[in-house]
């Protein structure tokens, strides 16, 4: 294939996926084009940028999935390939048709390999033709009665799920419990389908009780060579949102790690899967069998950590293969050989996981060995209630998983600091002091089972927060002149 | 320098009281720390000058240290925004060799309304201090119970007070069977101090000393505590004739903090015992350097002295006690009342002959609401012609007809029956017995006539001749502690969980503010403290957990929208803070108008929605005539707030602990038709 150059990239999308593509541009001194709407105005990201563009009013559905705004933008910026980041228009293939109709590189698997993952029953199909495991279900469900007979002649009980067709990302996702929750399960599901994706088909799966949620990055280039980067462990959730992951998964012995690493290259392989992507499973602890989940046919948010364990730079692969180039590596050249935490902060009550938007009034970035951070904001920036509510993704690793925890320990209760929005930090440190999360022990119900005992622990105070409160009322009373009772 | 302990923390109560026995001559306990600050200071002095007396204290071979209790419990909480445990915590750092001590109102702790016996146990059992000087109002001994069982149990040393005053019904007689009765609680007086407190100062030299002396003669081993406030200018001397009468522990301050309504200075009555034979165990050097220390700061306290300064000796007549004195006046000032003080201090000294208690808190503040809310009620209606008019009859009424209500004109009669219908609501809580037994018997039957109206029988029939000990129900711990926790949205601590028991709605905005603002009550100097930073420049350098800090002013900005930017350097890094200015914050406050909608009596807390009989009140409830629909709180008082009419609740417009004012509505009631009832004589 032909060799092509990247002369100005364009990143469309913002925040941690935005500035974290451009730091791999910078240091290839590759030029590049930010795009923001307009509450963004001032946001981090454009900053990073070397051109920014104007591409719209708040609502996504004007600026960041505007797809003739963002070629546009691409166009008049002289930007020559487009990243699309996570989330967004990542994993919309109509997109990445235009991109490449309108002459640019578009830095993704290609529109076919998109469409043919992103229908979840196609994909499930496709996996089953390359003997990977899948989970028992039914596809293209319109009314309950299918779901039901479906229940009834492949002897399923309750927990199932509901999901959106065409689906990521926890939404559009919904457990159901008993038979008298499904009506409502179901609209529910489709109506947020609808709402997130465009696209109200759903399916339906047997939930798998106290699953882990394990997944394989996998980088493939345009000459057949598929490798992975080994696995991320993902089960700690909250309402089907991934907040801490880990590299490589506690769970697994070696042999099922082999196993499992194969058969997503097995899988990607026989998909023709070119750039970065990763396929996802989730485990059963009790029968420690794995089954197929899906396929995201872009960069992953929790990617970081795979660069950690392996030294790789996965958006730089993502470069150099759709400009043609070849894998610099062997699969028996990727050697991890650290273990990586990450945690992602989001601007939400800790407590109810309600969205907190505002100013950031104070902002301390942890820093420090073994840790590296992606953060999409400044102090002083906003974070504006339209959009995703992650603002910065904390990564530590270490020699082993004690390490990378103490690391973390670390950076979350004596170095972070963010004050103007609430955040889910409290939240954070309290998993990764659990005993249950030391011990490796937990599942993506972690979280619901353990939430008061996590919220016990909230508390930690340091002589720095404390000196900040002394000087807010040294202020208070300044402007103000002494209390009443003086 | 040789060491001057005798008694210290860890010693058993019978340790204790045996080292003051075998003591020489006398010792002394410095009240410097806690009721020099109440009486003269309105308690505002912080923990952070306080402690810088602690190293003296340490070596002084005081008996104890007050540094705990009273209001200052209170005041610590609600305006120094100090904790009580954490003011033990520092001065057990700073002088671990001491003694501490409290002052405990029995049953009501250090609040002002009585509190269940599991409340009394769970509070007494936790606070960690030495000594617990413990006294009531109404010298009803059984009310001390669980605080001396609870203190007692814990090893620590009970300190039974018996409230003085000087009246014909207080005679040594009157008092040694209170002391009896302090005996049989305590089994004896091995392990106890008893405590003669003068609270209004009021015995004269030769009363004193003839009490003691009683006293020492039936009971010649029991260890003498006198503690006397100084307004009468006769306190030296009086301590003189206690301490020759056999009183072994004298309350005093250091000299530089002595104004007009505390205590003894230390050093001078020290020199006045030595010079008269009585050899006191005293650190001499360490009180002088007390005594200098108090200088450094003292002067950040003069605008909390009382306007109204001097001694005087009529206070033997109204017996307005310590800081009540001062404040009273300054109360009368800002409400305008000033020129009736003469009238009302008048009063004050007929009204303790009819009803007879100890002006002590809360009897103290009962007294001041009562016989104020008298005389102004009478400005009000009929002018000064009106104060001169009650004041003359009810002379007549105590001094020249002796009380006896049959011999007063029919006029007079009628007019001592509607004398107290608007007291307060402890008032008449004291004369249902809800506080305990009054010293020498319940007040005359015009008086409950005069309460009550028409239902001063029945009001008779209830009343209670149990201590509250014995009638108040428990609480629910376990159910407040949630109720807390929900509301901080996290687990509460003990410590409070015993300051939301003590005092709901103060130690709620407590905790709020020590979220919100940390340490600075701790840290900061006084001036900072009071002031901020006045001008660009302006420094503030402190310790915080060890570590120093500096916060240095840059700029305030200009009001704008109700918001004003504060540009600050802490520890050398600019940072701007958005204050909001009163301005921003006002909301809209619905006052009372039509009949149907009920308004808060005067300006107060709103501390009960309800009555304890039906609990809590809600929309839709009826409501009877003259039941009681809330209670408001106000200078430590408690006002009922009755239906004026059958009704149903349609809207409750206050949340407890809601602070309201005058005229603030309340409730909306909906009139139910009943048959027409007579007309009867009440005012109100």
């Amino acid at each position: 294939m032909n060799k092509r150059n990247i002369n100005k990239v364009l990143i469309a999308n913002r925040g941690v996926p935005a500035v974290r593509i451009m730091h791999t541009c910078r240091d290839r001194k590759i030029p590049t084009t930010a795009v923001y709407s307009t509450p963004d105005r001032l946001a981090h990201h454009v900053f990073m940028a070397d051109t920014a563009v104007h591409i719209g009013e708040a609502p996504p559905i004007e600026s960041y999935l505007n797809m003739d705004k963002m070629i546009d933008a691409a166009l008049m910026s002289k930007a020559d390939a487009i990243h699309p980041g996570w989330g967004f228009l990542a994993e919309n293939e109509k997109f990445a048709q235009r991109v490449i109709d309108a002459g640019l590189i578009w830095i993704g698997p290609s529109p076919k390999v998109i469409r043919l993952m992103g229908d979840k029953i196609a994909a499930k199909e496709l996996a089953q033709k390359a003997n990977v495991p899948t989970i028992p279900g039914i596809s293209d469900v319109t009314d309950i009665s299918q779901i039901k007979k479906w229940m009834k002649s492949e002897k399923i009980i309750f927990p199932i799920m509901i999901k959106a067709s065409a689906g990521g990302g926890g939404k559009g996702m919904v457990k159901v419990e008993s038979e008298d929750r499904m009506e409502q399960a179901f609209s529910q599901a489709r109506s947020e389908a609808k709402k997130a994706f465009g696209d109200e088909t759903v399916l339906v799966e047997k939930y798998i009780e106290r699953g882990r949620h394990i997944e394989v990055q996998i980088v493939g280039d345009e000459y057949g060579n598929v490798i992975h980067l080994f696995e991320r462990e993902c089960t700690l959730q909250r309402r089907n949102q991934k907040i801490i992951e880990e590299a490589p998964s506690p769970t697994l012995d070696e042999d099922l790690r082999q196993e499992i690493c194969f058969t997503a290259v097995r899988l990607m392989r026989e998909i023709g899967y070119t750039t970065a992507g990763t396929v996802e499973f989730i485990f059963d602890s009790s029968t420690r069998k794995f089954y197929f989940l899906e396929v995201n046919t872009r960069l992953q948010v929790e990617h970081g950590i795979t660069e950690l364990i392996t030294g790789l730079d996965i958006v730089g692969i993502m470069l150099d293969v759709v400009t043609g180039k070849k894998l610099p590596f062997k699969q028996s050249d990727i050697r991890p050989n650290r273990w990586a935490l990450e945690v992602r902060l989001n601007a939400e009550d800790p407590k109810t996981f309600s969205p907190s938007f505002g100013t950031i009034t104070r902002l301390e970035i942890p820093h420090g060995p073994g840790v590296r951070i992606a953060s999409g904001v400044y102090e002083g920036a906003d974070i504006p209630p339209y959009y995703d509510s992650l603002f910065m993704l904390l990564m530590t690793a270490g020699a082993d998983r004690e390490d990378a925890v103490m690391t973390m320990d670390r950076a979350l209760s004596r170095n972070l600091r963010v004050e103007g929005v609430k955040t889910l930090a409290p939240l954070l440190l309290s998993i990764i002091r659990h005993p249950s999360f030391i011990s490796g022990e937990f599942s993506t119900r972690f979280i619901e089972e353990h939430m008061d005992e996590l919220i016990s622990m909230f508390k930690e105070k340091t002589s720095e927060d404390e000196a900040l409160k002394v000087a807010r009322y040294v202020a208070e009373i300044s402007a103000l002149g002494h209390q009443k009772w003086m | 320098m040789k060491n001057n302990i005798f008694a210290k923390p860890g010693m058993s109560p019978k340790e204790i009281v045996n080292a003051v026995r075998s003591l020489k001559g006398v010792c002394f306990t410095s009240v410097g720390m806690r009721d020099a600050g109440q009486s003269d200071f309105k308690n505002r002095h912080r923990i952070y000058d306080l402690k810088t007396l602690a190293p003296y204290y340490n070596n002084m071979g005081l008996f104890s240290a007050e540094s705990h209790g009273g209001a200052r419990w209170h005041v610590g909480i609600m305006n120094r925004r100090e904790d009580p445990f954490e003011e033990c915590r520092i001065l057990r750092e700073n002088m671990p060799d001491v003694l501490l001590q409290t002052l405990i109102r029995e049953t009501n702790l250090w609040g002002y309304r009585p509190y269940p016996k599991n409340v009394i146990e769970h509070a007494v059992s936790r606070v960690d201090i030495d000594i617990w000087r413990c006294f009531s109002f109404l010298n009803d001994v059984r009310n001390m119970r669980s605080v001396a069982e609870t203190v007692m149990k814990r090893g620590r040393l009970f300190e039974p007070t018996i409230s003085f005053t000087v009246a014909d019904w207080a005679t040594n007689e009157y008092y040694l069977g209170v002391v009896g009765d302090i005996i049989d609680l305590c089994g004896g007086i091995d392990e106890i101090v008893l405590c003669i407190k003068d609270m209004a100062g009021v015995g004269d030299v030769n009363r004193i000393g003839n009490l003691i002396d009683a006293v020492k003669q039936k009971y010649p081993e029991l260890v003498i505590n006198y503690h006397r406030h100084i307004t009468d200018g006769l306190a030296i001397p009086a301590f003189l004739a206690a301490a020759k009468a056999g009183a072994k522990i004298f309350d005093v301050e250091e000299d530089s903090l002595v104004r007009f309504y505390g205590h003894s200075p230390m050093l001078g009555v020290h020199a006045i015992f030595e010079e008269s034979g009585i050899p006191v165990h005293f650190g001499r050097k360490e009180a002088e350097a007390a005594v200098q220390k108090v200088r450094e700061w003292i002067g950040h306290y003069e605008w909390a002295e009382s306007p109204f300064k001097g001694l005087d000796h009529t206070v033997t007549l109204h017996k307005m006690p310590g800081g009540a004195f001062p404040s009273s006046f300054e109360q009368a000032q800002k409400a305008e009342f000033l020129h009736l003080m003469p009238a009302i201090l008048k009063m004050m000294s007929l009204y303790n002959r009819v009803v007879k208690y100890f002006d002590v808190t809360p009897g103290s503040q009962i007294t001041w609401v009562t016989c104020s809310g008298i005389i102004n009620r009478y400005a009000k209606e009929r002018g000064d012609v009106g104060v001169r008019h009650i004041t003359e009859l009810m002379s007549e009424f105590v001094e020249e007809k002796a009380q006896d209500f049959e011999a007063m004109q029919k006029g007079g009669q009628e007019e001592l029956l509607m004398l107290f219908r608007n007291a307060p609501g402890d008032f008449k809580n004291l004369l249902m017995g809800n506080y305990g037994k009054l010293p020498v018997g319940w007040p005359a039957e015009w008086v409950y006539k005069s309460a009550f109206g028409d239902e001063w029988q029945d009001k008779i029939k209830e009343r209670k001749e149990l201590s509250p000990l014995d009638s108040i129900t428990a609480d629910d711990l376990e159910k407040i502690r949630r109720e807390l926790s929900d509301m901080l949205g996290r687990a509460a601590t003990e410590e409070e969980f015993i300051l939301y028991l003590m005092h709901p709605k103060d130690a709620l905005e407590f905790i709020e503010f020590r979220e919100k603002f940390g340490e600075a009550p701790l840290v900061l100097p006084t001036g900072v403290w009071r002031e901020g930073l006045k001008k660009p420049g302006d420094r503030v350098d402190f310790e915080l957990w060890g570590k120093p800090y500096s916060i240095e002013l840059v700029s305030i900005g200009a009001e704008h929208e109700g918001v004003i930017h504060v540009v600050m350097r802490v520890n050398n890094k600019t940072r701007v803070y958005k204050v909001e200015t009163p301005r921003a914050k006002k909301a809209e406050t619905k006052m009372a108008k039509g009949p149907n909608e009920i308004g808060a009596p005067i300006n107060g807390n709103i501390w009960r929605i309800g009555n304890p009989e039906r609990g809590t009140l809600r929309v839709g409830d009826i409501v009877h005539k003259g039941e009681e629909i809330a209670n408001l709180e106000a200078m430590k008082m408690e006002n009922a707030i009755m239906a004026p009419f059958d009704g149903q609740i349609t809207e409750v417009c206050v949340k407890l602990n809601d602070t309201v004012q005058e005229g603030q509505m309340i409730f909306v009631l909906d009139k139910i038709e009943v048959k027409e009832q007579e007309p009867i004589g009440r005012i109100d």
